[in-house]
């Protein structure tokens, strides 16, 4: 019961949980991982409360008194890399081969991982997903290289917005936007090209499957209040894409060389 | 288009789509490849019931409950959470051309046509969710009979 009384617990605990929740994992999950910590670490009573703005967990300590801790969680970005090593911590920790101090030490350590990969690598990914989704829906060659290109620009946009801290709403407006007006845009310029297709495949790296995936986990799992909170996401995030496409295809319609 | 290319169509694209999907939400590397085998696997099954007469909804759900199944499976395998290889499998049948589509009618005034293609995509998204989810109780039924191992 040494690791009981060590203080770091709770923030090995905290942690867990919100390295979790800011990188796309579901409720559920944050819940599971910090119950097994905590029972891993020789901690009493161990019960944890999670919705995707909040993280609520208590135990009791040597003495039998309880002590609880609230945490603010906000969504930050989509990282299942640091999702998945907490869980390989968790694992660790419940069978006993990691104490609070080292599960915390490498819970620090997963919080600054940058992912699978760091930097602008994530433009050549939003290139692949694009071109392939495109190759999908059926478009030629010249239209996938289009629709990869569109996705890339549309990538950097974010990257750029996001150094900003400016995600979320107006990235997904913005995204919706560009990438259908681009591929309009270069159609105007190239009218072999399969603007419908080029559009299809570069809105692929924006839509919410993760937020989906996430919903559909969450409401199984008998979570409601997160499931219904990923849905909305997800959908908001959807209507958001959507009406910066609708708004791409008004503006083309001042733009001199005809409708749509 | 001749058949044998819809085929190879449907298995590179989803393939490279997914992983491209997969590595712009930082999944593991070492997910990287199933991630984008189970997305063709699915794409393809959803594709050949479509091909043989099958309706594009109920298509839709046995691919999903497919990738679901085969995703969750992968995570046990590979002890890598489960959301990685469910996400991938649906991405390919998220309904990326019908939200377009929706758009460009409304866009141009053809409400009825908007209408028809966004109840379209939403039908498709209620019958991924409706295909993840039994997937994920399937796989709660199947592995709550033998010993428990996390994903």
């Amino acid at each position: 019961m040494e690791n009981a009384s060590d203080a770091s617990c709770m923030d090995a605990l905290q942690l867990a949980g919100k390295i979790i929740m800011e990188n796309g994992g579901e409720t559920y999950r944050a819940e599971e991982t910090i119950n097994r910590m905590g029972r891993g670490f020789g901690l009493e009573q161990v019960d944890s409360f999670a919705v995707p703005s909040g993280l609520f967990i208590s135990y009791k300590n040597e003495d039998g008194e309880p002590v609880t801790s609230v945490r603010r969680v906000r969504r930050e970005t989509r990282n299942l890399t640091r999702v998945d090593e907490v869980n390989q911590v968790s694992r660790l920790a419940a069978s006993g081969k990691l104490d609070c101090r080292q599960a915390l030490a490498r819970l620090r350590e997963i919080e600054c991982h940058p992912g699978s990969f760091a930097g602008m690598w994530c433009l050549p990914a939003a290139f692949l997903c694009a071109a392939g989704f495109a190759l999908l829906f059926g478009a030629d060659l010249l239209s996938i290289a289009a629709a990869g290109v569109v996705a890339l620009l549309v990538q950097l946009m974010e990257t750029f917005m996001a150094r900003f801290r400016s995600r979320g709403m107006a990235a997904s407006i913005l995204g919706g936007l560009l990438t259908t007006m681009l591929p309009l845009l270069l159609s105007r310029v190239l009218p072999a090209l399969q603007t419908e297709l080029i559009v299809a495949g570069a809105v692929m790296p924006l839509v919410p499957g993760l937020a989906m995936t996430t919903a559909v986990q969450d409401t199984m799992r008998g979570d409601m209040v997160s499931g219904i909170s990923h849905g909305v996401q997800a959908v908001l995030t959807a209507c958001l894409i959507a009406g910066g496409a609708l708004l791409a295809v008004e503006i083309m319609h001042f733009i001199p060389g005809g409708a749509v | 288009m001749p058949v044998a290319e819809q085929i190879i169509r449907a298995v590179l694209g989803a393939f490279f789509g997914t992983v491209g999907f997969a590595m712009l939400v930082h999944t593991p590397k070492r997910a990287w490849f199933v991630s984008g085998l189970i997305a063709s696997l699915s794409y393809l099954l959803y594709w050949l019931l479509t091909w043989l007469g099958l309706p594009d909804p109920m298509a839709i759900f046995i691919g999903s409950l497919f990738g679901s199944l085969a995703g969750l499976l992968s995570a046990r395998q590979m002890k890598i959470i489960g959301t990685v290889f469910l996400m991938s499998a649906v991405v390919p049948v998220v309904p990326g051309l019908g939200l377009y589509r929706m758009m460009a009618a409304l866009g141009q005034g053809q409400l009825a046509t908007g209408a028809k293609t966004g109840i379209q995509a939403m039908i498709t998204v209620a019958m991924i969710a409706l295909g993840l989810g039994a997937g994920a109780f399937a796989d709660r039924i199947i592995w709550s009979r033998k010993p428990h191992r996390e994903t």
